[in-house]
């Protein structure tokens, strides 16, 4: 009945409504933006009145835009690359061990993923001017690594919670040392995991602006913030541009993602 | 060796799985999330109680004021319309996804992650194009002869609770979905044989069988909305505040570290005790997002 497609009788066309509806919504803001990146309206005029390059070319023109993205890109690929490591020894110890607290402790780990960012925002601030770390790309690394690292162990435990160790056991009784083990064994077959957390974290750290807003000083900044930044003065097309080639990257990196699981996954 | 007491007082060798084993492990990270997360939101909260002088004062004057105590109505408010309207947008639409045929609903998924994945700013700054006042949500309600002005719809709350429904509806749906999808069709049909009709089989058997799913996705939602602090000053203008950005002004314009400390505690308490009442009643979901 409720629960049949086809037996639903007009009530299909109702749902069926809202949805593509919704759907729509959703897809508004995101075709919008595109479109009006190559539109030649100064106002943001819509339908534009003409068709342009303009805005990418003072987008690529600009040093600032460049240097932010470039910055934007150094962190998250450091963040990236702590979050995976870190994440993975947690995740042995968290999956692996037993010790008093462990389900607490792992709550504890994933709390800054339910906490409001702008908390950790102003703490967090407030604590690296204290120690002259405010405005570095250091601090950068270390916020954007607080928020990613919940990613990171919640994709490897739960990987290494599917993982059947006998198999890793088994290479170190065919005379395998317990490192040669897990890096040989337990690795590749827990590697879905492992890029599943490299791209949160990429991702967390990449997109992230709020923190950003407090580590960032004049002279260093990330391209949320110059995004940020620009939107708080005026309406550019510019920001349009840049907005596109975000949302390019997004779709890049999605397509990347189903790819990469459907291969690891056989 | 290491022992407990029992009840009796006699002493025992503790359990062999009580031992800790891989706690090396975790080390790093705990220290890592002690240093960097607790401590400083620790000593945020405790400048609350602590600056200008030791007391409660800073929380008097936060809800002695009306100016804050309308901050803290609007960010209620908005949250709560948020949830209401996704959750009104979202059943129908997880309702259709968990029956709809597979090629229609892979392609509404796409687009659900999409917008879900798409950066946070290029989303809040096109509904800043689209809803203003020469934007193309005016331009088309005028069109079609249902206004004769443009609506102020940025710059407000309406455009805060725009922006923010779009940002939380796929939060919606997604775990919606999974619980629709769940539920055995065949209890529908049990109840549709037993005579119920239409109306009753919704009202009576899907809803409450979706009821977990809603309340866990509704008191996410309404958590999120509560901290959000991007959307609303961008789409809110100065004029309407919500208290995520009340606690940024505090610490960035006023340079007050103990009201802003006070405002993070509310918002805190409030985050954690819906968690915990979430934990309690619906069980786990996972979160995400900002």
């Amino acid at each position: 009945m409720l629960l049949n497609f086809d037996r639903l009788g007009w009530w299909k066309y109702m749902l069926l409504t809202i949805t593509v509806l919704t759907a729509a919504f959703l897809l508004l803001p995101i075709v919008f933006i595109a479109a009006l990146s190559f539109g030649s309206s100064q106002w943001l005029i819509f339908p534009p009145p003409g068709w342009t390059f303009q805005w990418y070319s003072e987008l690529f023109a600009d040093p600032r835009w460049l240097e932010s993205a470039w910055t934007s890109f150094k962190i998250a690929v450091i963040v990236t690359i702590l979050s995976v490591l870190l994440g993975l020894v947690t995740s042995f110890g968290l999956v692996r061990g037993s010790f008093l607290f462990r389900d607490a402790l792992k709550a504890l780990f994933l709390t800054p993923m339910i906490l409001p960012v702008v908390v950790l925002a102003v703490a967090l601030y407030a604590f690296f001017l204290r120690i002259g770390l405010g405005g570095t790309l250091v601090g950068f690394v270390i916020s954007h690594l607080v928020l990613a690292l919940p990613f990171s162990i919640l994709s490897i435990s739960s990987a290494l919670e599917g993982f059947d160790k006998s198999i890793e056991d088994a290479a170190v009784l065919c005379g395998a040392s317990p490192l040669e083990a897990k890096i040989r064994v337990t690795l590749p077959a827990i590697s879905h995991g492992l890029f599943s957390a490299a791209v949160f974290s990429f991702l967390t750290s990449w997109d992230e602006v709020v923190v950003a807003i407090f580590m960032s000083s004049p002279t260093l900044q990330t391209l949320p913030v110059k995004v940020w930044a620009t939107l708080r003065q005026d309406l550019t097309p510019v920001v349009a541009a840049a907005s596109t080639l975000l949302i390019l990257l997004t779709i890049i990196l999605m397509a990347l993602v189903a790819v990469v699981r459907k291969v690891l996954k056989q | 060796m290491s022992t407990y007491s029992d009840a009796s007082g006699a002493i025992m060798p503790l359990p062999k799985a009580r031992r800790a084993t891989g706690f090396g492990g975790v080390v790093p990270a705990l220290a890592f999330v002690a240093i960097f997360f607790i401590a400083p939101v620790a000593v945020l909260l405790l400048r609350s109680v602590l600056e200008p002088v030791p007391g409660l004062g800073n929380y008097a004057q936060l809800i002695g004021s009306a100016t804050y105590l309308k901050i803290f109505a609007n960010t209620f408010i908005v949250s709560g319309l948020v949830t209401v309207i996704s959750l009104l947008i979202g059943f129908p639409v997880a309702w259709a996804l968990a029956i709809m045929p597979g090629r229609l609903t892979s392609v509404i998924f796409a687009i659900l992650l999409l917008s879900m994945w798409t950066n946070l700013l290029a989303r809040t700054y096109a509904w800043m194009v689209l809803l203003q006042r020469t934007g193309l949500i005016n331009k088309m309600l005028i069109g079609m002869g249902l206004i004769d002005k443009p609506l102020a719809l940025v710059n407000n709350l309406t455009g805060v609770t725009i922006g923010m429904t779009y940002i939380m509806l796929p939060f919606i749906i997604l775990p919606l979905y999974g619980v629709i999808k769940k539920i055995d069709p065949s209890t529908l049909q049990a109840a549709a044989l037993c005579g119920a009709n239409r109306w009753q089989c919704l009202t009576r058997v899907l809803l409450p069988l979706a009821m977990p799913g809603m309340a866990a996705g509704a008191l996410m939602v309404f958590v999120m909305s509560l901290g959000y602090f991007v959307t609303p000053s961008l789409l809110g203008g100065t004029a309407n505040m919500m208290l995520a950005e009340l606690i940024a002004q505090f610490v960035q314009s006023l340079v007050n570290w103990g009201m802003g400390g006070a405002a993070a505690l509310v918002l805190l308490v409030v985050t954690l005790s819906l968690y915990a009442v979430q934990l309690r009643f619906v069980g786990n979901q996972n979160p995400g997002g900002r």
